[in-house]
């Protein structure tokens, strides 16, 4: 989850950690949740068991989205078959009933995979401010070998749940943690190593 | 459980089910032979076909034991490793299932139609399949299928108890190289027992999908016995700090998933039958949708409705009371449906349900039982040398 960036200047935009190991950056991660920053995140060239409870995250609401997208598409399927074979033009075939529903099961049944799996996708890249065209510079490291956790800078009014944001303290933070190298990132571009 | 923590995982040893257990069981395979005998004499019709019936379904649950062992050691599963022992131990129940399947082979004139050669004569159809339908080559392969289960399930039995004591990893190589050799075989063989055992119920009738259907009943109904088994003996408190919520979740979602198979498979069989309409193949749905037998019929989705609305929630494949309710569930579920198989063949009226098939069941539980009680008596409860069991143990996923 990102906060907005929207002036285009070169300011700094968060401070970023790099872990070595999976092991690193799960017990790095508990420390900078506890430092209670208001926007921070994790990158790894692949999942990390367990990280998602170190970082705080809730339970996903997207298998509700799934739920009510194969829901709707059981009902257009099954629905506009009935229409247009029992309703609309009603055709006599082999002398089954125009409503003969067995007939009409897969077709049901794969728009109801079709709507759950779309809608799915849909949400997700929706909540998750995809497809993102502004923060694109990726360390190459970050998909082959590296770890990296980045507290965000915070642009928003403070509020006093969070602790307030400042690119000294914040590097401290990560320092604490364990991160083996540490550096403030700018708008432009987040890892431009 | 922090990842990667690890450490030495106790041994739980075996597990000794408490002698009333044991005195139960027994009890219960007395009361199995003579109600099996009293239904001889009072009705013999009803006692084969619970015979029958019941020989298909408790002899697929040790089979599937088997089946599941075989896949995990196929796809290197990490996750089962825990509850390995646990489906492992069905699988000594198949030396009885060869018992259970000579006494149907001795009881052939009452079960099968086509071994009466003055029922086959003058019948084109029948006259046709007599090659292949005969009681030499029905009881010869039958049996020969059988032996071959055991004989993969004694390999691979050894090989897993022996790693108990060694940990020596390549015994688990040597699983999994027979792991394909014996799926490939009972892929056929199972669909060959399917046929023969099943479908020849009704000598007139096929259904090439047939072996499929009864695949998907065998796996439905092993995952829910390992269910039921581990929510059991995790409630006896063996497998404490063993198998957590994330190995039942994974039973769990494995249940879900093939509920879903078994009426995606069951549908394709119905749908196509019912479409292509043709008089060779809708005698089947024709006497099971019709008169005493239509009730059931369509009562039979629950067995798919059920677990599909109870598990699909992630906290309900989490909860141990909730996995527990649809796991017997799903297992009485399963029970009904060869009933809804075996039956129609012997009663067109209807489904009998009274003391001659409760008693039948009853005296298989009890055999199954005690084997499954005498085999986790005698080995570990947990695969202790397993070498993926301590990743499997901090299981941690989700």
């Amino acid at each position: 989850m990102s906060s907005g960036n929207s002036n285009g200047k070169s300011s700094a935009a968060g401070v970023i950690g790099y872990f070595d190991s999976p092991d690193a950056i799960l017990s790095g991660m508990k420390k900078v949740k506890a430092a209670n920053f208001k926007n921070f995140d994790a990158f790894t060239p692949f999942p990390v068991h367990g990280l998602e409870h170190a970082q705080g995250l809730k339970r996903s609401f997207l298998p509700w989205v799934t739920f009510f997208g194969g829901l709707t598409g059981l009902t257009i399927g099954m629905g506009f078959q009935y229409w247009t074979s029992a309703v609309d033009w009603p055709i006599n075939v082999g002398g089954k009933p125009f409503f003969s529903w067995p007939a009409f099961v897969p077709v049901a049944y794969e728009v109801t995979v079709l709507l759950a799996g779309l809608s799915t996708v849909a949400a997700m890249l929706l909540v998750n401010g995809l497809p993102n065209l502004k923060k694109r510079t990726f360390s190459v490291s970050l998909t082959v070998d590296k770890f990296a956790i980045i507290i965000e800078a915070d642009r928003g009014a403070q509020n006093g749940k969070y602790r307030p944001y400042s690119e000294n303290d914040a590097i401290e933070v990560l320092k604490l943690a364990g991160a083996s190298g540490v550096k403030a990132v700018t708008d432009s571009g987040w890892f431009e190593n | 459980m922090a990842h990667g923590e690890t450490g030495k995982i106790k041994n739980p040893g075996p597990f000794v089910f408490h002698a009333s257990v044991k005195s139960t069981l027994l009890v219960l395979m007395i009361v199995g032979v003579a109600t099996f005998g009293g239904g001889l004499m009072a009705d013999s019709k009803r006692a084969w076909a619970s015979l029958v019936q019941n020989h298909f379904f408790f002899m697929s649950l040790a089979l599937g034991g088997l089946f599941i062992a075989a896949l995990n050691y196929i796809t290197s599963a990490m996750w089962s490793a825990p509850i390995k022992r646990i489906y492992e131990s069905f699988t000594s129940y198949l030396p009885f299932a060869l018992l259970t399947f000579l006494a149907v082979a001795v009881g052939i004139h009452h079960i099968y139609e086509w071994s009466h050669p003055e029922f086959v004569k003058g019948d084109l159809v029948l006259e046709g399949k007599a090659s292949y339908l005969s009681i030499g080559f029905f009881v010869i392969r039958n049996v020969v299928a059988l032996c071959i289960w055991i004989f993969f399930a004694m390999k691979m039995l050894k090989n897993s108890v022996a790693q108990d004591a060694n940990g020596d990893h390549r015994l688990t190589l040597k699983n999994k190289a027979m792991a394909p050799v014996f799926l490939i075989v009972f892929a056929i063989t199972y669909t060959m027992a399917s046929y023969d055992q099943m479908m020849s119920l009704d000598p007139h009738w096929f259904s090439t999908i047939f072996g499929v259907y009864c695949f998907s009943g065998l796996f439905y109904s092993t995952l829910a016995l390992t269910a039921v088994m581990a929510i059991y003996l995790r409630r006896n408190g063996v497998l404490q700090g063993i198998v957590n919520d994330n190995h039942l979740h994974d039973l769990g979602k494995f249940m879900y998933a093939f509920s879903v198979f078994w009426a995606y498979i069951g549908f394709s069989q119905f749908m196509l039958i019912w479409y292509a309409n043709m008089p060779e193949e809708t005698g089947y749905f024709l006497h099971r949708l019709h008169g005493g037998w239509a009730l059931m019929t369509y009562l039979l989705p629950l067995k798919f409705l059920v677990p599909f609305f109870l598990l699909l929630q992630r906290d309900s494949k989490r909860s141990e009371s909730r996995l527990l309710g649809v796991g017997l569930f799903m297992l009485a579920a399963h029970w009904f449906d060869l009933m809804w198989v075996v039956q129609p063949e012997f009663f067109k009226e209807g489904p009998q349900f009274g003391w001659i098939e409760i008693g039948t069941t009853i005296g298989f539980i009890g055999l199954f039982g005690t084997c499954v009680v005498r085999f986790m008596g005698k080995h570990n409860i947990v695969a202790i040398g397993d070498p993926r069991l301590p990743e499997a143990v901090f299981h941690h996923h989700q």
